[in-house]
């Protein structure tokens, strides 16, 4: 039976799609009700999940009954069942928000159409972190793209359809050059399976170098542009500004996120140490990391818009998340996944507050939220948290992340990284204090009503505050989560 | 002559990556979104190409088992991956012209030039 769990929640989520058109004609509320419970089922069992996988390793389970040779096969390892609960818990926080938000640019009949587009991309989000196949991964990459583009066009509005369009391009681009570095793959080795391919390239690859060599290429590009990594970021800032508050909390800290899984599975899993070192990855990782830290924050100081800003900054953040990767070692990489889960909350919470901010005050440039914090004092007081946790100031989990970083460098024997980790925090203060010091202490007090609470809708309030608490309680008790992070990180057999 | 016999061995092969190459030109540098999909999907034609060329055998058959003995099949695993590659392929070309189709409707141009003048105007009136 448990190993049928992952199976069972991807169904579940793919049923839930395809009951919700059937509920159309009913309340509306009734469909958000099913949506949460059917959510709130799959936390459970993947809460269920990961306990059993860290007492008894990894579910295998293959389709069909067939041999993994041959047929399609998911392996559940300790990363993925962190992972695919960090996917399902934030998105249930990101779904509840969503109920208060009605109306975001989406008109009303769209309702029901979004959130069956949200069912399906959870449904490829665990699939991808699920599965052991190359190619099978392909697939749910597609199915992904396909419903994070309509997620960004939902909304009608002119720049929308063109910021999806140049999305769909871009992420067309890099799933093409996926697909020929599996073709590549497939070439030399004769397997889809990812076991069986890293077998076949620990034995062969000293005698097709060229091919590997390529293939790693076009698979990192691949990943690279869809993860958002810096050279290849320009897709980003366009859809996450334009896309619907609650779309860009879940594009943004979630389906970024999950692509950095597969760039973690490619290079640990299928290609492993000794050929990522004779082909120095670990160099042109750091690199691209470091340019990426310090472009992403200094694009950000120069924009007005906030959210796009939120999405210039969430490029600087990946960085830190590949520079984790890059060090090639369980510390580094269990900073990436402590990094993964904090930035999703703390992003998460950043554009939800904001989202806030759009739904009640109409507002979206950086200079007008002078005095807003007199008004909204939860919503500022959130964002101020997230705000501070990206700069990383300690007791938010920001600063955790930022700390192990640069344990992992000096253990790298990099110290100058450490240089760049503190300059990208520098420069995340030039872009996030301001609006704190404008929303807090630049206004007239004769409108400020100690503890009056904004009037919004009670589930977007709701939300950030699980967040706000999340980022906080993840700062002071690190341990909760960092612990099994290390032990996942560990599991793949570092030399 | 050892030059053009490589060059003919690999035909498919340097076929396809020519182009794949082709096509990412084409996404890229061509102004028109209609060819910027044709890019697309001239893209995943050398792709699949590619992978047919890698399954197949010289001198092999169709895996069809008719119990002849000596028999060299071709390998089938490629070509199955291909088909589900065209039906990806199909669909984000039908989600991207319809994308197109809505441009058309709110900005009445498909060349990007033009485009990004348009979105530039709008960010001013804000």
């Amino acid at each position: 039976m448990i190993n049928q769990l992952p199976i069972i929640n991807m169904l579940l989520f793919l049923a839930t799609a395809l009951i919700i058109p059937l509920l159309s004609r009913r309340k509306f509320n009734i469909t958000l009700i099913f949506g949460f419970i059917m959510l709130a089922l799959v936390m459970t069992s993947s809460f269920f999940m990961l306990f059993h996988i860290a007492d008894n390793g990894a579910i295998i389970y293959q389709f069909g009954g067939h041999d993994s040779r041959i047929g399609i096969e998911f392996k559940v390892d300790l990363m993925a069942a962190i992972i695919s609960l960090f996917v399902v818990g934030l998105t249930t926080v990101i779904y509840i928000y969503s109920c208060g938000d009605e109306t975001e640019g989406v008109e009303q009949k769209e309702y029901g159409r979004y959130y069956i587009l949200l069912f399906i991309m959870l449904f490829a989000l665990l699939g991808i972190i699920y599965t052991n196949d190359l190619f099978n991964a392909y697939v749910f990459m597609e199915i992904i793209s396909i419903t994070t583009c309509s997620i960004i066009s939902i909304k009608r509005k002119k720049e929308t359809y063109a910021a999806s369009f140049r999305y769909v391009m871009l992420n067309e681009i890099g799933s093409l050059s996926y697909l020929f570095g599996v073709a590549l793959i497939y070439m030399v080795t004769g397997y889809t399976n990812i076991d069986f391919v890293s077998q076949s390239i620990q034995t062969i690859w000293q005698l097709y170098s060229i091919n590997i060599i390529i293939a790693l290429g076009f698979l990192i590009i691949g990943i690279g542009i869809k993860a958002a990594v810096f050279p290849f970021h320009i897709w980003l800032p366009d859809a996450h500004a334009s896309a619907p508050s609650s779309s860009s909390a879940l594009l943004s800290s979630i389906v970024v996120k999950v692509y950095i899984i597969v760039l973690i599975k490619l290079l640990f899993k299928v290609f492993k140490l000794d050929v990522l070192n004779h082909f120095h990855v670990s160099d042109i990782l750091v690199v691209v990391a470091a340019t990426g830290m310090i472009m992403g924050s200094i694009f950000a100081i120069a924009q007005k818009d906030v959210k796009r800003m939120l999405g210039y900054s969430s490029i600087s953040q990946i960085g830190y998340i590949v520079m984790g990767i890059a060090m090639f070692s369980s510390l580094g990489l269990s900073s990436a996944l402590f990094h993964i889960v904090s930035h999703g909350l703390m992003k998460a919470a950043l554009f939800l507050s904001v989202g806030i901010i759009i739904y009640k005050k109409k507002i979206k440039k950086k200079d007008q939220f002078e005095g807003l914090a007199y008004e909204m004092p939860i919503t500022m007081g959130v964002f101020t948290i997230a705000a501070l946790g990206m700069i990383g100031i300690p007791l938010t989990s920001g600063f955790i992340s930022k700390l192990t970083l640069g344990v992992a460098a000096l253990d790298h024997r990099q110290g100058f990284l450490i240089i760049i980790v503190v300059l990208s925090g520098l420069l995340n203060v030039i872009y996030y204090l301001p609006i704190i010091i404008s929303s807090f202490l630049k206004s007239e007090p004769k409108i400020y009503h100690p503890f009056k609470i904004e009037k919004v809708p009670w589930p977007m309030l709701t939300s950030v505050i699980i967040l706000g608490i999340g980022i906080l309680t993840f700062g002071i008790f690190p341990n909760l989560i960092m612990n099994i992070m290390t032990q996942a990180a560990e599991l793949f057999g570092w030399v | 002559m050892k030059i053009i016999q490589v060059f003919v061995d690999n035909i498919n092969f340097i076929g396809a990556v020519a182009l794949f190459l082709i096509g990412l030109r084409t996404v890229v540098t061509k102004k028109n979104l209609i060819k910027r999909i044709m890019g697309l999907n001239i893209m995943g034609t050398s792709i699949f190409l590619f992978l047919v060329a890698i399954g197949n055998v010289t001198g092999g058959v169709p895996p069809i088992l008719s119990g002849e003995e000596g028999v060299t099949y071709i390998n089938p695993i490629p070509s199955v991956l291909i088909l589900t590659g065209i039906v990806v392929v199909v669909s984000i070309t039908v989600y991207s012209l319809s994308l197109t189709v809505k441009i058309y409707e709110m900005y009445g141009t498909i060349n990007q030039d033009e485009l990004t003048n348009l979105i530039r105007e709008d960010d001013l009136h804000d």
